[in-house]
């Protein structure tokens, strides 16, 4: 909002040069954005907070500058003087929840012209543009006081006024020009015939004043602020009075804005007031009480508030009070302020003007219960992932960052593997929440090898959102991923293991499955429990999302994989060494190495490791065959096996491997 | 051209063995296998073969260069004492090298060193509801204050908390941390948080915040500050300093905007020390917004079943995308969600 230092000078005297005042606005709780220079004047801009309507007029901001300077600032109130009555129109309001109380006025005889210089001059620092002098007045007084009015050329009234909501369909054209179709959640205000205003919202070109209006009707009203905030927002605009009223405007000024309205309208435009009309009740605002102790003050702040600066504050900010007993305060918050309730609202308002800055800062010793759960130490989920990244920092993962939201399709079609979807997305290609890491990971990897980058590990630790018959979840995971060669597969397959120790995982296995997206696929499995899965993407996949290189994918149920986590033990290291002999061999396709490594398993004494130490392609090598060296590790941890003991252990597993068909010793 | 090939092996055996120096072995390289040698000009032939010819004569010819190149290799190998020196002025090679997030990197420097002062650190779900998002932390329906959290809905069946929802603070975390563990509560919980924001250099749909609160019998104001000053000066320098700006949240009372002095100008804006020029930082002000907090409205506490009377908290919130933007001069958002690896590579671990 933007408010003029002349206009407030109509309130209040200020001799405070700008920046100073600014500076003061600022760390009083209104945040001056800018300030400008205009003419005689000093524009300021500030930043409304919701909860303050009252800085929506130059009185409230006005009362606002007279506690900050600690001056005493009384507003008067209005005085309701006889007025004539106006018969020849009624009010009629259809439910008192919209609107609960309608003041018009009939001026008749004005001449519209451009106005006065001064009142021009204010509304437009105020931001507003200047139209002419009866709507300029119009404004003025919405901005002094915080109550939008109306003013309608009578002369195209037909009939009484109503307050009603719109019929389905009906249809309306503003004073923008725009037409708009309403319906039920419109509030408007419509004569015998016609809809002449959206209800605190905008008024209609059908009676908007002219250049050739000579007889006007002003409105002055409270309309609820849920209804015109439903209604503008239906009707798709905003405008300085639905922002007024949606943040509730004060009945306590109303009657004068309007009354200072009239007369202002007297005086420059000319005219007779011919008479008031209301409907409704002027909503009665129960004075509020609020007790207040300095000690309960003070130990809010952590402040002593010196007790007579506490009594010029409250009294600079409107409020009226009365000592009780030693330094227990009954407090009458001001009527325009609907935000002071509780004790609460009374210490931000005395700290605000005493200053923040004037809190000492201290350490609190944060008292928890010894037997707090708040975090139980077995599920510190937070602490086993942050430590598990660093882990794959280490390993030489880099960790990325990629959105949780996808496009609803964008892996497919298949819908059993939909994300959950987002009602008001901004975009289709941002519709739904992810189900897997895969697309972040192939969204990162594939902007970099678009990069001439190649060779890539990334990871990345966020959460997966599913939905199944048991309902959703949202369940924390990683993803690991790799960019590359075929091999690349073993190396991923090696990462994978390299957590699970990480994690003290001692009993896992990989089982081959058809995976998804995925050519080559395992699910990692802990105890019959399903902790995740690795593949290598499929070339429709990859070809989707043109990547240039194939991709090594895994991911791991994080919440599972802490739960099994163990607690890490030192095993013995064998003192005696361990001896190794090589077997090669030659695998046909339809035999898989896990059935190789589960008959040495169990027929070799003493084993402790086997590894591969080469892979062997070439004339030799039948088709469909692969060839490979595999070193076997025996070592006890009783004694140093000797040259003969191995050769027999080592025989046994080479007799039992020859029994294996579509294996070929070499 | 058979004749010319074994005059020409037997020439370079002869030679080969009568070479002792290195220097002589590479004279006779150049001699045998550079471009000018007797080898080079037959290949120089083989175009103008005909088909059949050309081919077999190409095998040929490379047959007799790789055993040339092989003996070569052998005889070099042989002259001991006389090995090559490295040039060690070629550029290094690539180290592979892990790294964490700089997100998530800050996010953790800052959750430790609220830990150290007795915070605990609790994660909460993203998927969140209305209730939990906006009721219980005083944001009522329809109301103007519910315009600053535009949100993400879900297409989920409704519950007795009201619609499902993108969280769009971490807020809701206090909340649920409140409703089921009783004070004293001393909490910070990092996480996703989300808004329809259409994505710029300042804005993305998706961001991290840091949401902080504690809850006793003595909580008040000056500790809020006390934690918060101190930090800022663990996390920025040690001598940065902290602005309390009274400001507006439904979910506290009183409620500041905390700004820190600009970390470059060291809070001098456009004055004296970078000589009258403004700094671009801070945009002459001399101080950073960084966060926002407040005590804890009572409404809050009692919607958590929580004695307004007997307990206080305060609470504090802060988005992680701007705070690193601050700390390491990132100019825009967009860079930590592309995970390009120029960027990523910027911050190891
Ligand atoms: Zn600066």
């Amino acid at each position: 909002m933007k408010f003029s230092l002349n206009f407030i000078q109509e309130f209040l005297k200020v001799n405070l040069p700008p920046e100073q005042l600014a500076k003061k606005l600022t760390m009083a709780g209104m945040e001056v954005e800018g300030f400008e220079k205009s003419g005689s004047d000093w524009i300021f801009n500030i930043e409304v907070t919701t909860n303050r309507h009252d800085w929506l007029s130059i009185a409230g901001i006005a009362q606002e500058i007279a506690a900050i300077l600690g001056k005493n600032l009384r507003i008067k109130s209005p005085q309701d003087k006889k007025q004539p009555l106006l018969l020849e129109r009624k009010v009629i309001i259809e439910s008192n929840q919209d609107c609960s109380y309608y003041l018009g006025r009939s001026i008749k005889g004005v001449n519209i012209g451009p106005g006065s210089q001064k009142i021009q001059s204010l509304v437009v620092n105020c931001g507003l543009a200047s139209i002419n002098n009866v709507v300029d007045i119009t404004n003025y007084c919405m901005l002094k006081w915080g109550n939008p009015l109306h003013a309608f050329d009578q002369d195209k009234l037909e009939g009484n006024i109503y307050v009603r909501r719109a019929k389905k369909n009906e249809f309306f054209i503003g004073i923008d020009g725009k037409e708009r179709v309403l319906d039920k959640e419109n509030l408007v205000i419509a004569d015998s015939k016609k809809i002449i205003a959206l209800a605190g919202v905008i008024g209609s070109k059908n009676t908007e004043v002219d250049d050739s209006t000579k007889n006007i009707f002003l409105e002055a009203a409270i309309f609820s602020p849920l209804t015109v905030r439903r209604s503008r927002r239906r009707a798709g605009v905003d405008t300085e009075s639905s922002y007024r009223f949606e943040r509730r405007v004060s009945p306590e000024y109303l009657e004068f804005a309007s009354q200072e309205a009239t007369r202002l309208i007297k005086e420059i435009a000319g005219g007779v007031l011919k008479g008031v009309t209301k409907a409704g009740q002027k909503p009665k605002i129960s004075p509020k009480k609020i007790n207040i102790s300095l000690n309960g003050l003070e130990t809010y702040l952590g402040v002593k508030v010196p007790e007579e600066k506490f009594k010029t504050i409250i009294a600079s900010l409107g409020f009226k009070f009365q000592a009780k007993a030693k330094g227990q305060y009954l407090l009458f918050p001001p009527l325009q302020r609907f935000d002071l309730i509780r004790e609460v609202d009374v210490y931000e308002e005395v700290s605000r003007i005493y200053g923040y800055e004037k809190i000492p800062p201290q350490i609190p010793f944060l008292r928890k219960a010894m037997d707090s759960r708040v975090v139980d130490r077995g599920k510190d989920i937070y602490r086993f992932n942050s430590e598990l990244a660093d882990y794959l920092a280490r390993l030489g993962f880099k960790e990325i960052i990629s959105y949780s939201l996808q496009g609803r399709e964008e892996l497919g079609s298949n819908s059993t593997l939909l994300g959950i979807e987002i009602i008001n997305p901004l975009r289709k290609q941002e519709n739904s929440l992810r189900f897997s890491l895969l697309t972040g990971m192939i969204k990162s990897l594939g902007h970099n090898l678009n990069r001439s980058q190649s060779g890539l590990q990334f990871f990345e630790v966020a959460h997966i959102y599913l939905n199944d018959r048991k309902g959703f979840s949202e369940l924390p995971a990683l993803a690991l991923g790799r960019s590359g060669k075929e091999d690349e597969f073993f190396l991923l397959k090696g990462a994978v293991e390299k957590v699970l120790q990480y994690a003290s995982v001692q009993i896992f296995e990989f089982r081959e499955e058809k995976l998804p997206f995925f050519s080559d696929g395992l699910t990692i499995l802990s105890k019959g429990k399903v902790l995740g899965f690795l593949g290598k993407l499929d070339q429709e996949t990859v070809k989707r999302f043109s990547l240039k290189e194939d991709l090594f994918f895994a991911q791991l149920n994080l919440e599972e994989l802490a739960k099994i986590s163990g607690e890490k033990r030192y095993k013995p290291i064998s003192p005696y060494p361990a001896v190794w002999r090589d077997i090669s061999i030659a695998l046909k396709k339809q035999v898989s190495f896990k059935e190789v490594e589960e008959v040495i398993k169990a027929r070799c004494k003493h084993l402790v490791d086997l590894r591969i130490v080469g892979f062997y392609q070439g004339k030799n090598i039948p088709a469909q065959t692969t060839a490979f060296t595999l070193r076997i590790f025996y070592q006890s941890t009783d004694k140093t096996l000797t040259a003969q003991e191995v050769d027999i252990f080592h025989n046994d597993a080479r007799q039992a491997l020859s029994q294996i068909k579509g294996l070929e010793l070499r | 051209m058979e004749q010319e090939l074994k005059k020409l092996k037997e020439d370079f055996e002869r030679d080969l063995a009568e070479a002792k120096s290195g220097t002589e072995l590479e004279t006779l390289k150049v001699k045998y296998l550079g471009r000018n040698s007797r080898l080079a000009e037959l290949f120089s032939q083989i175009p103008a073969l005909s088909g059949d010819q050309r081919s077999f004569w190409g095998r040929r010819l490379n047959q007799v260069k790789k055993d040339l190149a092989a003996a070569w290799e052998k005889a070099t190998g042989s002259t001991d004492g006389q090995q090559e020196s490295l040039d060690v002025t070629f550029p290094s090679s690539a180290v592979n090298s892990g790294s964490r997030h700089i997100i998530s990197s800050t996010s953790q420097k800052i959750c430790l060193i609220f830990q150290k002062l007795g915070f605990d650190i609790v994660e909460g779900n993203e998927i969140e509801d209305e209730q939990h998002n906006f009721e219980a932390l005083n944001i009522p329906l329809e109301h103007p204050s519910r315009d600053a959290f535009d949100t993400f809905y879900l297409n989920l069946a409704e519950k007795n908390n009201g619609k499902y929802l993108l969280r769009s603070h971490t807020s809701p975390s206090q909340i649920r941390v409140m409703q089921k563990n009783k004070p004293p509560l001393a909490v910070i919980s990092p996480g996703r948080v989300y808004r329809p924001d259409v994505v710029d250099a300042t804005h993305s749909f998706m961001f991290h915040q840091i949401e902080g609160f504690a809850v006793d019998t003595e909580i008040n104001f000056s500790q809020l500050k006390g934690v918060l000053l101190c930090f800022a000066r663990e996390f920025f320098s040690q001598d940065v300093n902290l602005r309390f700006r009274p400001h507006f949240f439904p979910f506290t009372e009183p409620s500041a905007e905390v700004d820190v002095s600009c970390i470059i100008c060291k809070g001098q804006g456009s004055k004296t020390k970078t000589q009258g020029k403004r700094c671009s930082v801070c945009k002459g002000k001399g101080w950073l917004e960084i966060l926002g907090c407040g005590m804890i409205h009572p409404k809050v506490l009692e919607a958590c079943a929580i004695d307004s009377k007997k307990y206080r908290g305060f609470a504090f919130g802060m988005g992680v995308e701007r705070i690193a933007m601050l700390k390491y001069g990132i100019d825009d958002i967009r860079l930590f969600y592309e995970n390009d690896l120029r960027f990523l590579e910027q911050f190891s671990l």
